[in-house]
């Protein structure tokens, strides 16, 4: 169980972490620019006869009042392409950061950012606020908040599920919060059953799209995820120990229970924040980490910054695929993340020297 | 260590405040700005949600983003403004050459960049992306058909919204005219009602509120489903077998997987009044599914197949 802490890594990057994370937060900046040019006007990923150019996209970057541009340019670039490219950075980092952290405490390579309720409390939340109509009556904003609130409840209730005489044990709670999501998982599914008109809705967030960036949501979410991953690497260091197990933790000197309960709180209300808004991306928050784990190996002072930057700009990418491959349309983009990174995921696997990440 | 940790927990003190300070004040920001209005002279008037559209002037340049709006755009004469519709929309053949703006999920920015002044949307789109786009300049109204009042209702407003208020208004009366001609024949004292079965996917049917369901009705039927739980239930063998239908209708549309051989062949099935007098039906499924003006088409055809002698 515990082989999520001695994987082989890559040794050439092992040597020179920095230089590996430099490289990667590169590679975010790089995507985040080109993210920007790709979709269905173009210039890039369009078959469009009147696509944008590149020029036009540069000038309405750097100045959103641009008189020369149309109003369409300014407002596919601002508007939508921007935010919602932060946004998929944003949720990106929070699953794969939130996704590390629950690995260390679980001490589970199969543990991931939902696995204590997170994904199937926000559903309910979601697929209530549709079907009551509140999103009609009250505004849109409702759902995710009411995806957010029904998170932490059931997230709070699994922990206290898992929580035996104000110890975490982490089998319980495992075992909790797979039970909780199952039977929560029926409701939703009966819920979407009953839904009538408001099925696709349910069904989009179910699968995870960004086709609704705001910039509110950016705003609203770029704060606590940052705080969730910096609180999160600041506590690399017990994180190794805690893998090295609980009583040796103790020794190095890391409270085990208030570590424990620290990283469940802080990942949990990342991840919400993360789902609220966009619906349940799966696969981001646990394949990212290991890939990573591969790379950099299983100190948590490079992995968490790792798979942070990884997570997002692999998010990006993912959903920039997703909104282009077909013309005119736009796939959910839990779809592309599962269906390119599990292969890839594969080929890492294979390819480590000891292909001991679930050893 | 201990003072390491010390350290620690005042900076997650001191990140969590600043998070749950900005957080309170972008929710606040976006509360305030969600209430603003103006006030302009043009048209004004209330969609099937309850929303208050205001427009400055008639549009000129409309995105469709469902088959039902797209239909009574085109009814009621304002075929010309329509710049973009969505995939499922291919009625009438004009449609067909129409700059397509996705489907349940939009293309932002295809409609963007159309230049629309006005979205016609159906209860089927997530309104959360009608709304972004709102934001961005670009007003909404919804059409949320559920019954064949609304069909007429509907009419009616998009002929407010596109200046073709007589068409509009002609068109809805006809419509009217006709559902009433076929009502007073099926409602008729001494009209034996026969018991249908409505399917439009292998064992999927119209529950009560669905407009399937309205349609039987009105045509002098007696759905077989009216007492399930959901608008768009799947019913087991055992129900349709119990409730032994005397007509049963299947739709053909483009998701269509079955014939009335398939239905008669079903396990036990053979048994039921409408298979064993060979009363296994079609029908277009884009007459019952689309709650535009040719949804009075499939009322008349349903109401025919009901009741032959009444309509000869």
């Amino acid at each position: 169980m515990s082989g999520i802490g001695k994987v082989a890594a890559n040794s050439r990057i092992r040597r020179s972490p920095v230089r590996f994370l430099c490289l990667l937060a590169v590679l975010l900046l790089a995507t985040f620019f080109l993210a920007i040019f790709i979709g269905a006007k173009g210039p890039i990923g369009s078959d469009d006869i009147d696509e944008m150019r590149y020029s036009e996209l540069f000038d309405a970057i750097l100045d959103k009042d641009s008189e020369r541009l149309s109003y369409s340019t300014t407002a596919i670039v601002w508007a939508f392409r921007i935010p919602r490219v932060l946004l998929a950075g944003l949720v990106g980092a929070s699953l794969a950061c939130a996704g590390t952290a629950m690995q260390a405490v679980f001490r589970n390579p199969m543990a991931d950012p939902f696995i204590i309720g997170v994904s199937s409390g926000a559903a309910i939340g979601a697929s209530s606020a549709g079907l009551i109509g509140l999103t009609v009556v009250v505004g849109s904003f409702t759902k995710p908040m009411l995806a957010f609130a029904c998170a932490i409840v059931t997230v709070f209730f699994v922990y206290r599920m898992g929580t035996i005489r104000g110890k975490v044990q982490v089998e319980t709670l495992l075992l909790s919060g797979v039970a909780v999501a199952a039977f929560l998982g029926a409701i939703v599914s009966f819920l979407m059953y009953s839904a009538g008109q408001q099925f696709h809705e349910l069904l989009l967030w179910l699968l995870g799209s960004f086709a609704e960036p705001r910039w509110s949501y950016v705003w609203m979410m770029l704060f606590p995820a940052l705080a969730g991953v910096i609180i999160i690497f600041l506590y690399g260091r017990e994180l190794n120990a805690l893998l090295l197990g609980e009583e040796t933790a103790h020794n190095l000197g890391a409270n085990p229970e208030t570590l424990k309960k620290l990283m469940l709180a802080v990942a949990a209300f990342v991840t919400a924040g993360a789902v609220a808004f966009t619906g349940i991306i799966g696969f981001v928050g646990l394949i990212v980490p290991h890939m990573m784990r591969i790379l950099v190996g299983a100190d948590h002072r490079v992995l968490v910054p790792a798979a942070t930057l990884f997570g997002a700009s692999f998010l990006i990418w993912a959903d920039s695929i997703a909104r282009t491959i077909l013309p005119g349309e736009e796939l959910p983009v839990g779809v592309i993340t599962a269906m390119c990174g599990g292969p890839f995921f594969l080929y890492l696997l294979r390819r480590s020297r000891t292909g001991s990440v679930i050893s | 260590m201990d003072r390491m940790l010390a350290k620690k927990e005042f900076t997650v003190w001191i990140t969590l405040t600043v998070v749950v300070s900005s957080v309170i004040a972008f929710t606040g920001g976006y509360m305030v700005g969600a209430t603003t209005s103006g006030e302009d002279e043009g048209i004004l008037l209330v969609d099937d949600y309850g929303r208050t559209i205001k427009l400055d002037k008639i549009p000129e340049r409309i995105v469709s983003t469902a088959p039902t709006p797209t239909e009574i755009l085109f009814a009621v004469g304002a075929g010309d403004l329509v710049v973009g519709v969505d995939e499922y929309s291919d009625y009438p053949a004009e449609v067909l050459n129409i700059t397509k703006v996705g489907s349940y999920t939009l293309s932002t920015e295809v409609i963007i960049s159309l230049q629309p002044d006005l979205i016609v949307s159906s209860d089927l789109v997530p309104i959360a992306q009608l709304e972004l786009l709102e934001d961005n300049g670009i007003p909404f109204v919804v059409l949320a058909t559920r019954s064949l009042d609304d069909v007429t209702k509907d009419i009616r407003l998009v002929g407010i919204l596109t200046g073709h208020v007589e068409e509009a208004n002609a068109l809805a009366d006809s419509l009217e005219a006709r559902i009433e001609a076929v009502t007073e024949k099926t409602q008729a004292e001494g009209v034996v009602k026969p018991r249908v079965y409505l399917e439009y996917y292998p064992y999927w049917t119209y529950g009560p509120g669905s407009f399937g369901n309205d349609l039987i009705a009105l045509a002098g039927g007696i759905n077989i489903a009216e007492n399930t739980t959901s608008e768009y239930p799947m019913v087991s063998s055992e129900l349709v077998i119990a409730q032994d239908p005397e007509i049963i209708i299947y739709t053909i549309g483009y998701m269509t997987t079955t014939t009335a051989e398939e239905i008669s062949l079903r396990p036990g099935w053979g048994e039921i009044t409408a298979v064993a007098e060979g009363n296994i039906l079609s029908m277009d499924d884009n007459l019952i599914s689309r709650y535009g003006p040719r949804i009075v088409d499939g009322l008349e055809e349903l109401a025919a197949l009901l009741h032959p002698d009444l309509f000869s």
